[in-house]
């Protein structure tokens, strides 16, 4: 970028552009083609749930069209018959578009796996800073609870979780953000407890700042950084999750355009006899996904980790 | 060498963790929708009949009298009967007959996840920066992203529907090696539970070959995941190790590229990876439980998800403790074996 006096370019942004270009971590992240690859997967996936969220009926969307003009199980418009070349991905069981309902899936995982995501992380922070500031009894009480929801398997703890709440897509959305916390709870209470031997958490105490103040000011900000990289590449297995607490038949239910309960449906009507479109499209979306997630929080790590840094060097 | 303290230490600080997840599998029971007796009796019978059942049970006790009980049936494992998928029979025999079989394939699983993991991380850390480098993490990233219940039926449909390479379901050619129950030809009892080892120990080669082609494609698709994760820590362990001194002393004295790499840098990247492993069995656990339901495996992952599905909580209980105790038990084994290879821990 020129640095010539551009009347044009507020003196405030290109203050923020020069911060941000100036910042190893960005810089880094920005030259990695894989995070940007990442990246580029994320916001196309946003977008698709955004305009299908917009322009899609839910409705039209699950209720069965079966006995119209549209024949069911058809295959892709490209390979299929002429008659159905209207539709990318082909129909399902029910006659439905599998391209409409596969975008719309998009919707629902970006979604879900926000509020799990974000749910999780503000729980994990919130316990994980608690736990390191207050130390002994706060501490112990925190982390052993976090010890025992780590000692499950993740998919299985979420699955003991779905016998005692029972189905649904929201009720295993909170059965993963009981799986996840732990794990936002450790990397914080690590990073948390890093900052707090540095001497200026002593000196602001000294100062006389109440005890939120320097929670929040002071040790939150300096763990935002492994706090954004374990939500990127959470985001992916949460999608993968959800999607599989569908699949196995606890998740999503009925009609809904959910991945995984497509790709499950798309399995039992008839995968094996070669009608692959069904269960083949919702879950390359999912994959394509979690794909981009890994990809842009792979490149953040390594952006973050100065051994990586200087590997490169 | 692993200090007795240390040992000592870690199983202290497993006691809380094991009575913290016997508190959350006897709340499953008590915190679901549904009374137990009335699964048990049905919804037709008589208010009489459900009381005794609950007597029985012991369900009209005080909440801690039966949280006790609970606790020390556990410590023996004894969760009573299945409710409904395998109705009379005691939960741990239900158990201690579907473990093996999710074991047998866990195993495989990793042999699989270590044996393409470990080279491919070396090659890109050898490599480092080339195609072959990019090549290698590309895929490795793509391997966790596939999820294991799409790969699955994908690969079924293409290798053994079309191709048929592989078989598509089952541990064994049932009509071939089984009997009317289901058991082993020429054996009473199942001996390990393991299918592969069993056949061979009855000298069976051709039922042998039978179980390790149905093994073959479920252990391959559950060990993708491992080897992605494997491969990935290999190759920074070992791009961390490569520019050690001593490697670079190794190199100096005149030793050859090949066997500083192997001999030195190999060795000491390992080190890492053995808690990578770890972590991993965990992950393997839960896939194992969607490979089973892709593959149509009777393991204990299946019996779970079935379980749940009929409100069966003894057999919930019994399997959902049966997971959370072999991941902990691996955990710990792969703490010692760290502390171990890498006696610095410890402090």
């Amino acid at each position: 970028m020129s640095t010539d006096t551009d009347t044009d370019v507020d003196a405030r942004s290109r203050g923020l552009v020069a911060r941000l270009r100036a910042s190893p971590f960005l810089s880094e992240l920005l030259s990695n083609r894989l995070a940007l690859a990442g990246l580029t997967i994320i916001l196309a996936m946003l977008v698709t749930a955004v305009v299908a969220r917009v322009t899609l009926s839910y409705d039209a969307l699950t209720a069965s069209r079966l006995g119209g003009t549209i024949p069911d199980r058809a295959p892709p418009g490209w390979i299929g018959p002429a008659a159905t070349d209207q539709y990318l991905f082909g129909t399902d069981a029910s006659a439905r578009d599998i391209f409409r309902r596969s975008a719309y899936g998009a919707w629902l995982a970006l979604k879900f796996g926000t509020v799990v995501v974000g749910v999780s992380t503000l729980a994990g922070v919130s316990l994980g800073i608690i736990a390191a500031y207050y130390g002994d009894v706060a501490d112990n009480v925190v982390m052993r609870t976090m010890d025992v929801l780590l000692a499950f398997p993740s998919l299985l703890l979420a699955l003991a979780i779905v016998a005692i709440f029972g189905n649904g897509l929201w009720k295993a959305t909170i059965a993963l953000i009981m799986v996840y916390t732990p794990r936002f709870a450790r990397v914080v209470r690590g990073a948390a407890l890093a900052v707090l031997e540095d001497e200026y958490i002593e000196a602001t105490e000294a100062l006389g700042a109440s005890d939120p103040r320097v929670l929040i000011r002071h040790v939150f900000p300096n763990t935002l950084a492994p706090i954004t990289v374990q939500s990127t590449l959470n985001f992916g297995l949460a999608i993968i999750d959800l999607a599989a607490l569908s699949f196995l038949g606890f998740g999503a239910s009925g009609a809904a355009p959910s991945w995984g309960l497509m790709l499950s449906r798309g399995v039992e009507n008839g995968l094996l006899t070669g009608k692959w479109w069904m269960s083949f499209f919702p879950g390359m979306l999912l994959a394509l996904t979690v794909l981009g997630f890994n990809l842009l929080g792979d490149g953040m790590r390594d952006a973050l980790d100065p051994r990586m840094r200087d590997a490169v060097d | 060498m692993v200090s007795k303290r240390f040992l000592l230490k870690r199983l202290l600080l497993l006691v809380p963790v094991l009575f913290g997840v016997a508190t959350l599998v006897f709340a499953i029971l008590h915190l679901a929708p549904g009374d137990p007796a009335r699964i048990i009796v049905g919804q037709r019978a008589s208010a009489e009949q459900l009381q005794q059942v609950r007597t029985e049970l012991g369900l009209n006790d005080p909440l801690w009298v039966q949280y006790v009980r609970f606790l020390t049936d556990a410590a023996t494992f004894q969760f009573g009967d299945s409710y409904q998928i395998a109705k009379g029979t005691p939960v741990r025999e239900v158990v201690s007959e579907t473990l093996p079989v999710t074991i047998e394939l866990a195993l495989f699983g990793q042999f699989f996840g270590l044996a393409l993991g470990i080279p491919l991380g070396v090659v890109s850390a050898v490599k480092q920066d080339t195609l072959t480098d990019h090549a290698t993490r590309i895929g490795a990233l793509t391997g966790i992203s596939v999820p294991i219940y799409w790969s699955g039926p994908l690969l079924i449909l293409f290798l053994s529907t079309y191709l048929g390479w592989f078989p598509a379901s089952g541990r064994i050619g049932s009509t071939i090696f089984l009997d009317e129950n289901w058991q082993l030809l020429g054996t009473e009892l199942p001996l390990t539970g393991l299918v592969t080892v069993d056949t061979l120990l009855l000298g069976n080669v051709d039922a042998f070959l039978s179980a390790v082609t149905h093994l073959l494609l479920p252990s391959l698709v559950i060990g993708i995941y491992s080897m992605a994760l494997i491969s990935r820590m290999m190759r920074s362990s070992m791009l961390e190790v490569i520019r050690q001194d001593y490697i670079r002393t190794a190199r100096a004295k005149g030793q050859g590229a090949r066997i500083t790499v192997l001999k030195h840098g190999f060795r000491n990247a390992l080190i890492p990876v053995v808690t990578v492993v770890g972590i991993q069995f965990g992950s393997l656990l839960g896939g194992a439980v969607l490979t089973e339901t892709v593959f149509g495996i009777a393991g204990i992952g299946t019996m779970l998800v079935e379980a749940i599905g009929a409100t069966d909580y003894p057999l919930v209980q019994g399997t959902v403790l049966t997971f959370a105790l072999l991941f902990t038990l691996v955990n710990l084994g792969v703490d010692v074996t760290y502390s171990y290879l890498d006696p610095r821990i410890e402090q």
